[in-house]
């Protein structure tokens, strides 16, 4: 059994740009299986983990937490080996000049995306801002040799290895959402040590970046009495609004809003209280933009429950969050879950 | 197949109201499949029998528009967009409702900045000299579509809504060819995908195929100064890759790269930044739905002349063809 901290190293440095995912796929179901009593992947690439309830007549609690991640795809190779790319979800143009890159062609190739030396830049364009089809992706090699090894459509992935940090804070390229896996594990982790009655199923979802595609797939797949979605809500810094920030190390933010569930969430938050587990508020007055949007409104609707683990500089290769955070979110689904009225 | 895109181009069918085109491909296609059906929505479903994989081939039938929203005084019409209109690209079209009568776009000349201008500053004018006029020519609600012919020129056509009746056209004259195979196959030609997919949603509800492919247009970056992509006229249909709709799954995607190679057919890879098709809805369908795309080259979409070259749709069809061998 692998400490959180680890885990979540360890699932922040795979690669699975949305819609890439099958090359992570393996990994995840592994770390389930060590928890689950089944585990397979979907068609999509989801993974897909049941570790059963005792009741004989189980409901079904769904857990879903995406694990793709932003990147870039290469749209072109030009004559002189340069890459153009364009983003994969919701990548920052400004973030990205001078990352150091991995473009998975025929095998993954180191590169970098090259910005133009101060020097050079006409003093008219200095203050305007870079666009991606401006900037190129160099892997160093010819044009010709380029076209050897990358096909347009190839993902590229951001170098970005987690980094732990002090006061239990880990920095990476993809703690949005890989530490909502993290927190998967941690749930099942506290699961085996209570008894539960429902059936839990626990899915690592695909393309989330892209429009909840993974999410929309599983909770038709499965038949969910009740969902609970674990993701990233924004940390506080400088210059952030306080009602839609969270501070790092005060616990999950429990969503409370129009698309999520009254009264689980009321008893969600009594849970907390009572076990003195550490919570806060996320008012969220629209559809979340997390996967409660699609179980919400699946089949015939699925109450849901939204938990947050609050992660700074969401969407850059430097996101950060507490190792604490994702802990309390597990055992507070754990609890919830081994919890409800028989 | 000339004669089948003309023919198609020419039938009047903006999103919501394609029984036109409905009625045309299904006279077309009539003893050709086993079975032809409508759902609800207005999808119109031929279907060839087969014992083996069910494909889904996606082609809306729905072209782009105006709808009337209000009738002044003066006889002239407001309009809303159906679909993505640009301001500047429909500036003194001529547009044709269901019942023939025709307008034109113009806009109010007051604006001190063309680039400005916005639909609520434009307004059709049909001719009509008081409301009671106009109002015995269209109805609140009526919509219009580019009045606009078809021209074939060197190898090339010139039409309006070849987005996307030359997706409707290759999945006729491939229903027609009925290539051989013991797989199922469904002509599917959807209603509504320019306002949102919508069609192809409730079509891949009903059928749930194994795999799905939505025939369409994609833009081109071989005209000056345009944005850059790497997709030319006449190079080849393009096998999607990625859309603002869906990333292609990488069955669908490789099986389509194999079978082009296979039979030596020309193919370009296709990733558009902005703009969805029918497999952005579909592929999210019933649990999920590997889908991709196949689209042919056009330039100048959303135009009343969008450009694009037989010999792209004429591969297209091939493609498809042993796709679904």
């Amino acid at each position: 059994m692998m400490h959180c901290g680890e885990l979540i190293i360890k699932l922040s440095d795979l690669r699975a740009v949305s819609g890439r995912e099958n090359e992570a796929s393996d990994a995840i179901a592994e770390v389930f299986r060590e928890y689950c009593d089944e585990v397979y992947i979907d068609g999509f690439y989801n993974v897909v983990g049941l570790k059963k309830g005792q009741a004989s007549e189980p409901k079904n609690i769904l857990i879903t937490a995406h694990y793709d991640e932003i990147g870039l795809i290469v749209t072109d190779i030009e004559e002189s080996g340069f890459l153009r790319f364009a983003p994969v979800g919701g990548v920052d143009v400004k973030t990205i000049g001078a990352m150091e890159v991995t473009v998975h062609g025929k095998h993954d190739l180191f590169g970098v995306i090259g910005a133009k030396a101060p020097h050079l830049i006409d003093p008219a364009d200095k203050d305007k801002a870079v666009k991606f089809e401006d900037m190129r992706i160099d892997i160093g090699l010819s044009g010709e040799k380029a076209k050897e090894l990358v096909t347009i459509g190839d993902m590229v992935s951001f170098n970005s290895p987690a980094q732990k940090m002090m006061n239990n804070r880990i920095a990476g390229k993809s703690l949005d959402n890989r530490c909502g896996v993290a927190a998967i594990v941690e749930t099942l982790k506290e699961l085996k040590k209570l008894n539960h009655d429902d059936n839990v199923y626990v899915v690592a979802t695909v393309q989330e970046e892209l429009g909840l595609i993974g999410a929309i797939c599983a909770s038709y797949r499965i038949d969910a009495d009740l969902a609970i979605v674990i993701d990233v809500c924004h940390g506080d810094m400088p210059g952030t609004p306080a009602d839609s920030s969270f501070p790092l190390g005060k616990g999950t933010a429990i969503g409370i809003g129009p698309i999520l569930n009254r009264e689980h969430v009321k008893a969600m938050i009594k849970l907390a209280k009572d076990e003195h587990i550490p919570y806060q508020i996320d008012p969220e007055t629209g559809d979340t933009g997390t996967e409660a949007a699609a179980h919400a409104v699946a089949k015939e609707g699925i109450p849901v429950i939204l938990l947050s683990i609050p992660s700074k500089y969401m969407h850059t290769p430097v996101e950060m969050i507490s190792v604490d955070d994702v802990i309390a979110t597990g055992r507070l689904a754990a609890r919830y879950i081994a919890g409800r009225e028989k | 197949m000339f004669e089948l895109i003309n023919k198609l181009a020419g039938a009047y069918g903006p999103s919501g109201n394609e029984k036109q085109v409905s009625a045309l491909i299904r006279s077309i296609l009539k003893d050709k499949v086993d079975e032809i059906r409508e759902d609800a929505l207005g999808n119109l479903i031929c279907v060839k029998k087969g014992s083996g994989k069910k494909f889904m081939l996606a082609a809306h039938m729905d072209q782009i528009g105006v709808i009337v929203t209000f009738i002044d005084d003066k006889g002239f019409l407001r309009f809303g967009n159906i679909g993505g209109l640009r301001p500047q690209v429909i500036l003194g079209q001529r547009v044709v409702f269901e019942n023939g009568t025709t307008g034109v776009i113009w806009y109010e000349e007051n604006i001190d900045d063309i680039k400005k201008l916005k639909l609520d500053k434009m307004y059709i004018d049909i001719g009509a000299t008081s409301r009671e006029e106009a109002e015995g020519m269209v109805k609140l609600g009526d919509q219009a579509v580019y009045a606009a012919d078809t021209k074939l020129q060197n190898g090339k056509i010139i039409s309006k809504c070849m987005d996307n009746r030359i997706g409707c056209a290759i999945l006729v004259q491939m229903a027609l060819n009925s290539p051989k195979t013991e797989n199922e196959i469904y002509y599917v030609f959807t209603a509504q995908e320019e306002v949102g997919l919508r069609g192809a949603r409730t079509a891949a509800f009903g059928i749930v195929p194994d795999m799905a492919l939505a025939v369409d247009v994609t833009g081109t970056g071989d005209t000056p100064e345009s944005k850059p992509m790497a997709v030319r006229l006449g190079a080849g249909p393009t096998i999607k890759i990625k859309d603002a709709s869906v990333i292609s799954h990488p069955a669908v995607k490789d099986r389509l790269i194999e079978r082009a190679k296979s039979a030596n057919i020309p193919y370009q890879f296709e990733i558009m930044t902005f703009g969805g098709t029918d497999a952005g809805s579909i592929h999210i369908t019933a649990g999920g739905i590997p889908s991709g795309g196949v689209s042919v080259p056009t330039r100048h979409i959303h135009s009343s002349a969008e450009i694009v070259d037989m010999k792209d749709v004429e591969n297209a069809v091939e493609l498809l063809e042993h796709f679904v061998k």
